[in-house]
């Protein structure tokens, strides 16, 4: 009996261990279904020829397990067995069914949301002096031409927003602009949507292309309005 | 005794195939509403009537729509917000039935379709140039209600739109009760793949729309005129395929196998245990 027991407790143990303590780990992170079914049939793998090394232990470990499939004075458990009968076709055809069967969903779409700025964008730091002068020019500047997408609450909800997929950045979420530095928005403002790299899938976004609009000065003015409206502050190399 | 030791084995063995299954269903995905999908009919396509009752048969789609604040000239308000989408196939043509709300029927109402064209992704705005990824053309189909027909055009880049030397496009719109529906129809293909969006039953294709409320301001100036409109960025749109049921028939293969499997397996088990 317990030849069996013990190799059912490891898969069981096993599973609980990837399933609930690796992702856990500092640095680790789920790990996908996949994975972890492709571990656990390692590890059944690994117990079959363990148990099939000797006769003996050959026999422990697979008498229950015949007994109960050929229903063989198992009693009351011929309702239990009857159902694994049952199930296991349901389950490979259910399995096949998963797999063959064409697609109805659009293709994913991996998004990078901040994408690596072009060398000349990275490290510039605001000319513009922090004084409360120039943050409500900024404001100013912000109310008039970033407001509409972004907000007058800086939470990426204007009246212009709804229509646009991906929709417009909410600054008062701690992973936005207070993941980045000033130079990396004075990029994304400069050159707009247009001026994303390929896997930040510029052909979707509707920021416009400021530099065309507005000289460089009112948009680093209008940085500093955004870090203030929005209660954040750029991030810096410590 | 061993009875009961049996049932603690069975008992671990069926919640351990049931956590193994578990896993194998989990590849079942949800379903977006970020697509038009032009459902297969074998009744007669629609192409000039937005009321048929064929309509009912393909699901709606429902896309927010924005003022153009993307380039210049820019609109900070327009009055269409919200645009209702069919679309059916018959193997041959596809018809979109875009339907809205508009309080006024004006001469110069207008609706338009646009597409990438191929596999080369292009912006939604016209095609504009991207700075770091070759873009493409985009295929856009124009409706305006004093026209009373559909347009083909093309367009990379701002200032570049114009009909196509070849029309492909029919459209008519019906307004009634403050609803205007407007059916766009074409062959699924047509002979000019660098210019077309081209329709393979079964893959999706890229599409957006845009939005003109023809009204007047006091002083008699349309209100939305060109890039002043209602927009919306890419969504995706399909040609459904005929119905295809090789996945119940591989389903039914498999479980075929496997009962035949587990009759083989205990057959032999039994004989093995008898002799």
């Amino acid at each position: 009996m317990g030849s069996l027991t013990k190799p059912l407790i490891l898969v069981v143990v096993i599973y609980l261990l990837l399933k609930f303590v690796v992702p856990n780990i500092p640095g680790s992170a789920p790990l996908p279904s996949s994975l972890i079914f492709l571990y656990l049939m390692l590890t059944v793998a690994g117990i079959v020829i363990y148990y099939t090394m000797s006769g003996e232990s050959k026999d422990a470990f697979w008498g229950p397990i015949q007994r109960f499939l050929t229903g063989e004075n198992i009693g009351a458990l011929q309702t239990a067995r009857y159902a694994v009968l049952i199930l296991f076709p349901l389950l490979v055809g259910w399995q096949t069914y998963g797999s063959t069967a064409v697609s109805d969903a659009p293709p994913p779409e991996n998004r990078t949301i901040h994408p690596a700025p072009p060398g000349e964008y990275t490290g510039l730091s605001n000319p513009v002096a922090k004084t409360p002068d120039n943050i409500m020019q900024g404001k100013g500047f912000y109310a008039a031409f970033c407001s509409p997408c972004h907000g007058g609450n800086f939470d990426g909800k204007g009246p212009a927003a709804r229509g646009f997929n991906p929709p417009p950045a909410n600054f008062s979420d701690p992973t936005t602009i207070a993941m980045l530095q000033e130079s990396y928005l004075f990029w994304r403002i400069k050159k707009g949507g247009v001026g994303l790299p390929i896997e930040g899938m510029p052909w979707k976004s509707a920021m416009p292309r400021w530099e065309v609009e507005l000289p460089d000065e009112w948009i680093w003015k209008i940085i500093l309005g955004e870090y203030d409206g929005a209660h954040q502050s750029p991030r810096t190399w410590e | 005794m061993k009875l009961g030791l049996n049932k603690v084995h069975s008992c671990i063995m069926v919640s351990v195939m049931v956590v193994t299954g578990s896993f194998l269903v989990q590849s079942v995905s949800a379903q977006e509403s970020v697509a038009v999908r032009a459902v297969m009919t074998k009744e007669p396509m629609p192409l000039d009537d937005p009321n048929a009752a064929v309509w009912s048969s393909a699901p709606q789609a429902q896309f927010p729509m924005s003022p153009q604040v993307h380039w210049q000239n820019r609109i900070q308000e327009v009055t269409v917000k919200d645009l209702k989408v069919r679309a059916l196939n018959d193997g041959k043509q596809v018809a979109v039935l875009l339907e809205y709300a508009d309080p006024t029927e004006d001469p110069a109402d207008a609706a338009a379709l646009e597409f990438m064209v191929g596999d080369t992704k292009a912006h939604f705005a016209h095609g504009q140039p991207m700075a770091q990824v070759e873009g493409g053309p985009v295929n856009i189909w124009f409706w305006r209600n004093k026209d009373g027909k559909g347009v083909d055009m093309s367009a990379k880049g701002f200032g570049t739109l114009k009909p196509q030397t070849h029309q492909d496009v029919t459209a008519k719109g019906v307004y009634a009760n403050g609803t205007w529906k407007v059916v766009f129809s074409r062959p699924l293909t047509t002979e000019h793949p660098n210019e077309d969006m081209q329709l393979k039953p079964g893959e999706f294709i890229n599409i957006a729309f845009a939005v003109w409320d023809g009204r007047k301001d006091g002083a008699g100036d349309l209100v939305e005129k060109g890039s002043q409109k209602a927009v919306s960025s890419w969504w995706y749109f399909r040609a459904e395929a005929p119905p295809d049921y090789s996945g119940y028939i591989y389903a039914a293969l498999a479980m075929g196998l496997a009962l035949a499997f587990q009759f083989v397996l205990i057959r032999k088990l039994k004989k093995g245990q008898s002799t």
